[in-house]
């Protein structure tokens, strides 16, 4: 099944370096004190998530996620959005680091940044270095 | 025929499994004779399906069943019933699902999807058989709730113009004829409806056209929920600081009828007499879909890993017409995140793969509070594997600080980039 995955994805997105361990470096987790998106009254159990699937496959359905704002495969047509495909993966995974804690001036990013982990931005990271621009 | 190709399609998911390589690259050399997938609806959730399934699964047949012949963007409608946008700038061609992709894009009305032949009838007498089916229906009203117009005179000379299109233009119409010091109303369902902010974001626009051009003249919005179901805060501050006096919002207002011959929306406390009456009605999954609604007769529930039918595996059911999971609005973004999450489902179950058993969704939603300001709400959804449902990330999401310039510019980039990913 391994094996499939692997080689089903290389036809399709043109392999990936995923292989490589996502290094998020010294990356201490981002500061919890953030204010609960739209704040529900009561506090609810703590989700259950299914662990992040880092397969290539689940990978690329987790970028293509990005597609409707950022262009299909990273391809922003759109001026005032960035594109993503090509995107140098260190400064991709910086720059996440950065919304993340706050420290890049966003509308909107800091608040998305914040729902991914550090491993699933460099395997993100990885997808969009991977695309052709 | 289709036992042949249901036995094509398991030796070749053997083959994907054993060799790997084989599966998609096998299909492809054989060419028309892969696995059908048979597509319901050509909206955001519909195209994109169609479009990924082709990018993902080359080898993989695909139709796309469409009434109309354009897309018309619901988002940003709102914008031409403002008057800073055009009919033609929310219109998208289904070409290039066609030409770039290989979609075969049906115009046609589906009539019945027949879960044990696996064929989709069309209304012309046609039917498409398929190997899996995905309906991406919308919604439908329930005008049985508004008994005034359950009748189609009526509901021609009341719009809801809530799937944009010529409701957009007529609606806009109304607004035109209507003479300054006029009221215009709009009537507001229970949660959930389709678009949360829209009804809102309408307010504003059509505010923003009488303060320019009528400004003598009112906007009340009749919302039958306990408050603003979207980013409150914000909408009832663009009220009071871009339109004052202008706007007036009544919470817990159901419409129970329109009396159609004083243009009147009845409500259990007071009636409400408008020169531009603008109901939209209760909502529902798209009538294609009826046979699998199993919340509250109205939605559709699905297993968020395959997007099936929760009552029906083998149909697929994406977008508006879905038993929402917890703070998942009805969105066009979610459609188009449903879409492509979908399409590597199916693909991966038409190539013996295990579909992703974690997936992450991402919404933002962009209303235009004027011409040229805006406020977002966003957040980012993963599967629950103890609740199997999905969830949002805690921490993650939110709403803009502020109505903003900015995010104007960002708002008409979503848009043509969500665009182009479900069409282009």
């Amino acid at each position: 099944m391994k094996t499939t995955l692997a080689l089903l994805s290389a036809l399709a997105v043109v392999g990936s370096a995923l292989a490589q361990t996502p290094a998020a470096p010294t990356a201490p987790k981002p500061a919890t004190s953030a204010a609960p998106a739209v704040a529900p009254a009561a506090a609810p159990p703590p989700p259950a998530f299914a662990a992040s699937n880092l397969s290539p496959l689940g990978v690329r359905s987790m970028s293509a996620t990005c597609a409707a704002c950022h262009g299909t495969n990273g391809n922003s047509v759109g001026g005032a959005i960035g594109a993503l495909a090509g995107m140098n993966k260190e400064y991709f995974v910086t720059q996440m680091k950065l919304f993340k804690e706050g420290k890049r001036e966003a509308t909107l990013m800091h608040q998305i940044a914040k729902g991914y982990s550090d491993a699933e931005t460099a395997a993100m990271a990885d997808f969009f270095a991977a695309q052709k621009r | 025929m289709t036992i042949n190709r249901r036995n094509f399609l398991k030796s070749s998911a053997v083959v994907a499994t054993a060799t790997g390589v084989a599966g998609i690259t096998g299909c492809a050399t054989i060419g028309g004779t892969g696995p059908k997938v048979v597509i319901v609806g050509g909206g955001y959730g519909g195209a994109t399906a169609a479009k990924y399934i082709k990018m993902w699964g080359p080898q993989i047949d695909v139709t796309l069943i469409e009434r109309n012949t354009e897309f018309v963007s619901c988002p940003i409608s709102n914008l031409v019933l403002g008057g800073s946008q055009q009919m033609k700038d929310i219109t998208v061609s289904y070409d290039a699902l066609q030409k770039k992709y290989g979609v075969k894009v049906v115009r046609g009305e589906a009539s019945a999807i027949d879960v044990e032949k696996k064929v989709v009838r069309l209304a012309n007498g046609d039917s498409l058989p398929f190997d899996r089916v995905i309906l991406s229906p919308g919604i439908d009203f329930i005008y049985d709730a508004v008994p005034g117009l359950n009748n189609a005179e009526a509901q021609a000379r009341y719009f809801h113009a809530w799937k944009a299109g010529p409701q957009t233009v007529a609606l806009r119409k109304q607004l035109e004829a209507m003479p300054d010091g006029g009221v215009y109303a709009i009537s507001i369902p229970e949660a959930p409806y389709r678009c949360p902010p829209g009804p809102y974001e309408r307010a504003c626009q059509v505010a923003s056209y009488f303060k320019q051009f009528k400004p003598k003249s009112k906007v009340i919005i009749l919302d039958a929920n306990m408050d603003v179901t979207s980013k409150p805060g914000l909408f009832k501050k663009a009220w009071a600081d871009m339109y004052p006096g202008m706007v007036e919002y009544r919470n817990q207002s159901r419409l129970l009828d329109v009396d159609t011959k004083t243009s009147t929306a009845k409500l259990e406390f007071g009636d409400v007499k408008a020169d531009v009456l603008n109901v939209l009605p209760p909502m529902k999954a798209g009538k294609i879909a009826d046979a699998f609604i199993t919340a509250n007769k109205r939605w559709c529930e699905i297993n968020w890993i395959t997007y099936e039918a929760k009552n029906v595996p083998g149909v697929h059911l994406l977008g508006d017409a879905l038993q929402i999971a917890p703070a998942m609005p009805k969105s066009a973004h979610m459609a188009n995140n449903h879409g492509k999450t979908c399409a590597a489902a199916v693909v991966a179950l038409l190539t013996g793969e295990q579909p992703n058993q974690s997936p992450t969704l991402n919404n933002t939603c962009y209303s235009f509070v004027s011409a040229d300001r805006v406020v977002h709400v966003a957040s980012i959804h993963k599967y629950d594997e103890k609740d199997k449902t999905m969830k949002t990330v805690p921490g993650s999401g939110g709403i803009s600080s502020a109505a903003n310039e900015l995010e104007a510019q960002y708002a008409m980039a979503w848009a043509k980039n969500i665009w182009a990913d479900t069409l282009g």
